[in-house]
């Protein structure tokens, strides 16, 4: 006999009663759920770890994104090799982000209670992350390091930077000071001498009016919508002209000064009087309107050069035997020079590292922290562009003089104001310098209406 | 005698009516229940939270503050939020006024009976399916002035450098551009959809009647794709006001604000400033300005409906 198979329907009731069910064992099983609950950060280094623990590294390396950072993306892997195998009990896990935005998803992510643990950050925006307190204070860490050690670093504006009301929230991995790339070819060809470059304003209006010749122009600069054009350019000069970008004392936007104006002018002039910075300066990106642009064989002079850029100058074959340092280091094609503007009137920057307030393991993150930061480690880091350590710099490597021209650049160099609304000043003032470029709008106006507009908002903040 | 809506209405008053009625569809909206509860979570939630954003004060790090209509207050005295309604107003257009007609040729040959139709069909919809950050960088790379072919096959033409993302007009057609060029495969299927609905012995009778290409067109394919225009329009109107990604990735707003649209705005203060507040502010004057086009489109496009 066929076995008869008996299906049992579910009832209204049955199907409402289990439903009920689920729901309160779903409610139960919510409200018993143990909560992550970051712990505070300990200045004391775990004694024993019994178990490997894993911590995050976030970077902004990008191996496809230019050959610089090919360089970067081989020494990130292998500083987390050795690290792992000098501490088989921590394990490093690298997380990418793009590099204009690793701050702000730090502070997002704190704000949404995402973890991470050592972070690449920007002296910047440091103020912002003080502000926030996504960062944790690194003072009672440091405060264990020998006063040599500290010394080393605290030399640089960078340093400075992180240094937010006595709490030092990260620790510079580099000095990104900004000089200007010359073809010496160029130069020679112009019948200018190449081991004499501009030391002055002047001078270097005057060469570049010299080196401007069919597609190549005398001077590059950038002033597209990005940070780099207040920071690389219109921040020297209102400097150099005895101005301030921001006061600290009643916090306000100070860029419409008398100094202002008379750097918005020698930008102005550069592009249409002069004529020797070409006017798709304005637009594009930073990378392709100097690096690209120099290499290329585009500019003559190439204004706000980075030190994070020695490596291409290297591969281009412009420069020899100076990545990494040596003391043979030669200027071949190209050579640099300090930013012809007042001493103190350059602006100077690096990448620092933080320990992000959600880290479960800051003691282990801060151990990776130091590790990174070791001479032998920072030496070949091709993003620090040049040493963060003072003591490196007595090297024999670094006794060329294309290196000492670098050293005498950071030694001058500054940071940008302390704003915790530093992005939207970068933004206003970029804007503004567009506005006067492209629409050619009277300048002493339209930079009151943008500070007026800046400080609308943000003054006293 | 009652007419049949009469003795309905009058069935539905009997006494115990309203109980059976609860007692009949308890199940489908107890079943109704978690849609409405997962609407109501990524819908309404999210929409009254922006309202309740825009009129406070949300410093990070700090508790927020409520600051009344202040945000708003703040944003319509700056000249520079006028300008980014106008730029979006002028992005809107210059897109619906571009994309719409190349949808309508696109469409007609889509759902033609041409050799090849198919692989336009495909072709077509290529740009739908790029990322409006991968498509912008592709964009600004055919437009720069030294390598961008674009930029250098007019510069050989016309002997004469294009600065297209610096040049003010340039720029703003260059972000229509992109975004017709991304908008209009959705027309595109939308308007064929109806195309094809077109029973052909309409276009024989407007033959006959001597209608010729145009005249055809007019009275014969745009009221019967009506509809269609209506949704396509309707939606790529939300798209391109909300638009962020794509103006963002090709200019940052640039040069100065004037390809700051409002979607641009909205994105440097939520995710660059941190201005939560603002932001907020933005995200419901540009919902007031969605609402204004659809009602705007329903009076245009819906007028004559049902007659």
């Amino acid at each position: 006999m066929a076995e008869q198979r008996v299906v049992r329907r579910l009832s209204r009731r049955d199907f409402m009663r289990l439903s009920s069910l689920g729901l309160v064992a779903l409610g139960l099983g919510g409200c018993v759920m143990p909560t992550a609950v970051a712990p505070a950060a300990s200045p004391q280094p775990s004694p024993a770890l019994k178990k490997p623990v894993t911590i995050k590294w976030a970077h902004y390396f990008d191996p496809l994104q230019s050959p610089a950072q090919k360089f970067n993306y081989a020494w990130m892997e292998r500083m987390v090799a050795t690290f792992e195998e000098k501490y088989p009990e921590i394990n490093v896990e690298p997380e990418y982000f793009d590099w204009d935005k690793i701050d702000n998803r730090s502070i997002l992510d704190y704000e949404a209670g995402i973890k991470h643990d050592v972070m690449f950050g920007s002296p910047q925006l440091m103020a912002k992350h003080f502000q926030v307190g996504d960062y944790i204070d690194l003072t009672p860490y440091i405060k264990q390091w020998p006063e040599d050690e500290v010394k080393d670093f605290s030399w640089s504006p960078v340093w400075a930077s992180a240094r937010q009301d006595d709490v030092q929230i990260g620790v510079p991995t580099g000095v990104h000071t900004r000089s200007v790339a010359y073809r010496r070819d160029m130069f020679k060809e112009a019948g200018l001498d190449p081991d004499t470059p501009p030391k002055t304003w002047d001078e270097c209006l005057e060469a570049a009016k010299a080196l401007t010749k069919g597609d190549v122009w005398g001077l590059g600069m950038y002033f597209g919508p990005s940070r780099a054009t207040i920071e690389l350019y219109f921040a020297p000069f209102v400097w150099h002209f005895g101005g301030e970008l921001w006061d600290p004392a009643t916090k306000k936007a100070t860029f419409a000064s008398e100094a202002g104006v008379k750097a918005a002018q020698v930008i102005y002039d550069l592009v249409y009087t002069h004529k020797v910075t070409p006017e798709s300066a304005i637009g594009g990106t930073y990378d392709d309107a100097i690096l690209a642009s120099f290499l290329a064989g585009r500019l003559a002079m190439g204004w706000g050069f980075g030190s994070y850029w020695i490596v291409s100058l290297e591969e281009k074959g412009f420069i020899k035997n100076c990545f990494p340092a040596k003391a043979e280091c030669t200027e071949e094609t190209a050579g640099v020079m300090v930013t012809p503007t007042a001493p103190g009137a350059q602006f100077t920057n690096a990448w620092t590292l933080s320990i992000h307030k959600l880290s479960e393991h800051p003691a282990e993150a801060f151990k990776f922290l130091e590790f990174l930061i070791a001479p032998e480690n920072l030496y070949d880091f091709p993003d620090a562009g040049l040493p963060a350590r003072l003591s490196l710099w007595s090297k024999a490597e670094f006794q060329s003089s294309f290196y000492q021209k670098w050293l005498e650049a950071a030694r001058k160099g500054r940071p940008m104001p302390p704003t915790v609304h530093y992005p939207e000043l970068a933004d206003t003032t970029a804007a503004c310098l567009q506005e006067i470029l492209v629409n050619k709008a009277p300048i002493a106006e339209t930079l009151k209406k943008f500070e007026d507009e800046w400080n609308a908002k943000y003054a006293g903040a | 005698m009652p007419s049949t809506l009469e003795r309905s209405i009058a069935f539905t008053r009997r006494p115990g009516w309203s109980l059976y009625l609860r007692h009949r569809y308890r199940l489908p909206y107890l079943l109704l229940l978690p849609v409405v509860l997962l609407l109501l979570l990524f819908l309404a939630w999210p929409l009254a939270s922006v309202f309740y954003f825009s009129l406070r004060r949300t410093p990070l790090g700090e508790p927020s503050q409520f600051v009344g209509l202040d945000n708003f207050a703040l944003l319509f005295r700056e000249a520079r939020f006028l300008g980014n309604i106008l730029a979006s107003l002028q992005y809107l257009v210059g897109v619906l006024g571009l994309s719409v007609p190349v949808a309508y040729l696109a469409a007609v040959l889509i759902s033609s009976k041409v050799r090849g139709a198919g692989a336009f069909r495909t072709l077509f919809l290529l740009p739908w399916i790029i990322a409006p950050v991968v498509s912008a960088i592709l964009f600004r790379t055919m437009v720069d002035p030294y390598t961008g072919p674009v930029a250098r096959a007019l510069e050989t033409l016309t002997g004469r450098k294009y600065l297209f993302l610096v040049n003010p007009q340039l720029a703003v057609i260059t972000i229509i551009v992109h975004s017709a060029w991304r908008s209009f495969p959705l027309e595109m299927l939308l308007i064929a959809a109806g195309l094809t609905s077109i029973p052909q012995e309409l276009y024989d009778s407007a033959k006959v009647d001597g209608a010729g290409g145009w005249a055809q067109f007019r009275y014969v394919t745009l009221p019967l794709t009506k509809n269609q225009l209506f949704v396509a329009v309707l939606l790529i109107t939300i798209w391109t006001l909300q638009d962020a990604e794509g103006v963002y990735s090709l200019t940052q707003g640039g040069p100065g604000y004037t390809t700051e649209v409002v979607g641009v705005r909205l994105f440097k203060e939520a995710f660059i400033y941190f201005n939560v507040g603002i932001a907020a502010a933005i995200g419901v004057v540009l919902i007031a300005l969605s609402v204004l086009f659809m009602v705007f489109y329903l009076r245009v496009l819906g007028a004559g409906e049902g007659q």
